[in-house]
C-alpha cells in the first residue's frame, strides 16, 4: 500500500516510485500556470497572476523574478520554498561572477537549481522543494534558453512549456500551435504566450503578466 | 496444577498456572484455559459502572442526529419523507456539489426549507453541541414550491459512520416509499482513484456513475469500475436505496481540488441532462455568473501556493 512507503522520503516503494517527490509535483499543481516560450530572438515568461486580497499589497506578489541582468525564472508551487530557491540561486550568480568573472549561463543555473533540489530529496528529515520552475535567458552566445525543473532535481531544456495548474491543457495547446512560424518574429512569440494563457485563465487579460528577454536586451516585465 | 485467582501482570483472560516441564520442574506457565468460576471473575471485573453508562449515554447523547425545522424550531417527530413524501429526491454532499446544486438548480424556481440535521462529531468546527446556532446547519432540506414532491439536500458537513444509519433513518424513515428516484452528486480526490491506466491520462475532473439494481435509465456518464469504492454518506445512501430496492444513481466527480473549485463544478454539468434534474434547469448562462461570484466570494486569499 502507498501509504506504508510516503512518510519518509529516503524510502523507495516496492515499485520504485519516490511517493513523497511525487506528492511534491501534486504541489505544484496548485500553483498557478505559467508558460515559457523560447522563440528565435527573444523568450518569453507569461503568468497567471492570482487576485490578491483587498488588503493586501500587489507589488509584493510575484511570481516571475530575475535571477541575474540575462536570467529570470518564474515558478510554480509553494511560495516559500521558491523564496529560498531563488535567493540560493541569485547568490550563486553573484558568486560565480566574482569567481569566475564570467556572468551563469542559463544551464549553469539551472543545473545548480535542480542540484539543490535533488539534494533535499536524499536527506534524511527533509522534504522536497515543491516547485518546479522555468528558467529562461541568453547566453554570452546569444542564444535563447529555457530551462524546466521540477521536485525530484532533473532539469530539461524546451522549445515551449507550461507548469502549474492546468498546465497539460496549455501544453497540448502549444504542442499544436508551436510552429517555426509562430515563432519567427518577437512579437508573434508573445502572442503566442498569450493565448496559450487565455486557454487557461479563467479572468481574462488583465490578469497575466509577461516577462521577455531579448537577445542583448535586458527584462522587461 | 493450582489455578491462579487474580490476573497476572495485567493480562486478561490469561490465568497464570503451574505447568510441569519436560525436565519435571514445576513453572508458573500463561494459561489461557479459563473454568467457569474464572469467567465469573472476568465479568466482575468488566461489569460497566454506573459512571461508564453515563459516559456512554452522553456521548451518544453527543453524536445524535437530530432533524429539526429551523423557522419553529420544533424537531420531526416522523421522519422527512414520511413527512413531505417525493418522487424526485436530490441530494448533494460536499462543497463542490452543493455549489453546483447552489447554481444550476436552485435558481430556477422558489425553494422552500422544510427541515434540516444537525449533528456533531469530531469532524465538526464549534464546540458548542446543544446550542448549535440557525447559521451552523449542516444537513438543509428543501422542497420546489411549485412542485412539492421534488425534495433537495444540501448536505455540508461529515456525517460519521456511527451516525450515517440514524441519518437515513431521520431522512427515509423505516418503510420508505420505493416510487422515487434519488440522485447523489458527490466528489473524491483523483487519488482515491484505481486504475491500470497510467494516472497522467486521466482528466481531471471526470464524472463515475454508481447505480442501484432499480435504477433503468442510462447513466450520464460512464459507471465506476472495480475496485473503486464509495465511501461515507453517499455509499450509505446508495446501500440504503438498494437494500429497498429504490432507484436510485450516484455520481462521483473525481478530482484535484478537493477545495471549492470553479473547474470541478462545472465537471458535474453532464448531469443536468439527466431526466431527473432536466426540468428543474431554468438558465445556464445565469447559473454560471451565479457560481462565478460563489467562488470569489468562497476564495479564501490563501497565498501558501503561487
Amino acid at each position: 500500500m502507498a501509504s506504508q512507503y510516503d512518510r519518509a522520503i529516503t524510502v523507495f516503494s516496492p515499485d520504485g516510485h519516490l511517493l513523497q517527490v511525487e506528492y511534491a509535483q501534486e504541489a505544484v499543481k496548485k500553483g498557478s500556470t505559467v508558460v515559457g516560450i523560447r522563440g528565435a530572438d527573444i523568450v518569453v515568461l507569461g503568468v497567471e497572476k492570482k487576485s490578491v486580497a483587498k488588503l493586501q499589497d500587489e507589488r509584493i506578489v510575484r511570481k516571475i523574478c530575475a535571477l541575474d541582468d540575462h536570467v529570470c525564472m518564474a515558478f510554480a508551487g509553494l511560495t516559500a520554498d521558491a523564496r529560498v530557491v531563488i535567493n540560493r540561486a541569485r547568490v550563486e550568480c553573484q558568486s560565480h561572477k566574482l569567481t569566475v568573472e564570467d556572468p551563469v549561463t542559463v544551464e549553469y543555473i539551472t543545473r545548480f537549481i535542480a542540484t539543490l533540489k535533488q539534494k533535499y530529496t536524499q536527506s534524511n528529515g527533509r522534504r522536497p522543494f515543491g516547485i518546479s520552475a522555468l528558467i529562461v535567458g541568453f547566453d554570452n552566445d546569444g542564444i535563447p534558453r529555457l530551462y524546466q525543473t521540477d521536485p525530484s532535481g532533473t532539469y530539461h531544456a524546451w522549445k515551449a512549456n507550461a507548469i502549474g495548474r492546468s498546465a497539460k491543457t496549455v501544453r497540448e495547446f502549444l504542442e499544436k500551435n508551436y510552429t517555426e512560424d509562430a515563432i519567427a518574429n518577437d512579437s508573434e512569440a508573445i502572442k503566442l504566450a498569450i493565448r496559450a494563457l487565455l486557454e487557461v485563465v479563467q479572468s481574462g487579460g488583465k490578469n497575466i503578466e509577461l516577462a521577455i528577454i531579448g537577445r542583448k536586451q535586458p527584462l522587461k516585465v | 496444577m493450582r489455578r491462579a485467582v487474580e490476573p497476572q501482570f495485567g493480562w486478561e483472560g490469561v490465568r497464570a498456572v503451574m505447568a510441569a516441564t519436560f525436565f519435571g520442574e514445576v513453572v508458573r506457565a500463561p494459561c489461557r484455559a479459563g473454568t467457569e468460576d474464572e469467567e465469573e471473575e472476568e465479568e466482575e471485573g468488566r461489569r460497566e459502572t454506573p459512571e461508564d453508562g453515563e459516559v456512554r449515554q452522553q456521548l451518544a447523547r453527543k453524536r445524535e442526529v437530530r432533524l429539526l425545522r429551523r423557522q419553529t424550531k420544533t424537531t420531526l417527530d416522523v421522519s422527512l419523507l414520511e413527512k413531505y413524501p417525493c418522487s424526485k429526491f436530490i441530494i448533494a454532499i460536499g462543497n463542490n456539489a452543493v455549489a453546483f446544486l447552489s447554481s444550476f438548480i436552485m435558481n430556477s424556481g422558489v425553494w422552500e426549507e422544510v427541515g434540516c440535521a444537525k449533528l456533531w462529531n469530531e469532524w465538526c468546527r464549534t464546540v458548542d453541541t446543544t446550542h448549535l446556532s440557525p447559521t451552523e446547519a449542516f444537513c438543509v432540506f428543501y422542497h420546489l414550491k411549485s412542485n412539492p414532491s421534488v425534495v433537495l439536500c444540501q448536505c455540508s458537513c461529515y456525517v460519521a459512520e456511527d451516525q450515517q444509519y440514524q441519518w437515513l433513518e431521520k431522512v427515509f424513515g423505516s418503510c420508505p416509499r420505493k416510487n422515487m428516484q434519488v440522485t447523489i452528486l458527490t466528489c473524491r480526490h483523483v487519488t482515491d482513484y484505481k486504475t491500470s491506466e497510467s494516472t497522467s491520462s486521466l482528466h481531471t475532473p471526470f464524472l463515475k456513475a454508481l447505480k442501484t439494481q432499480n435504477f433503468r435509465e442510462p447513466p450520464c456518464c460512464s459507471l465506476l469500475e472495480q475496485p473503486n469504492i464509495v465511501h461515507d454518506l453517499p455509499a450509505a445512501v446508495l446501500s440504503y436505496c438498494q437494500v429497498w430496492k429504490i432507484s436510485a444513481i450516484l455520481y462521483l466527480c473525481y478530482t484535484d481540488v478537493m477545495k471549492l473549485d470553479l473547474i470541478t463544478v462545472e465537471a458535474f454539468k453532464p448531469v443536468l441532462s439527466s431526466r431527473s434534474l432536466k426540468s428543474l434547469v431554468k438558465n445556464i448562462p445565469q447559473s454560471t455568473e451565479i457560481l462565478k461570484k460563489l467562488m470569489t466570494t468562497n476564495e479564501i486569499q490563501s497565498n501558501i501556493y503561487t
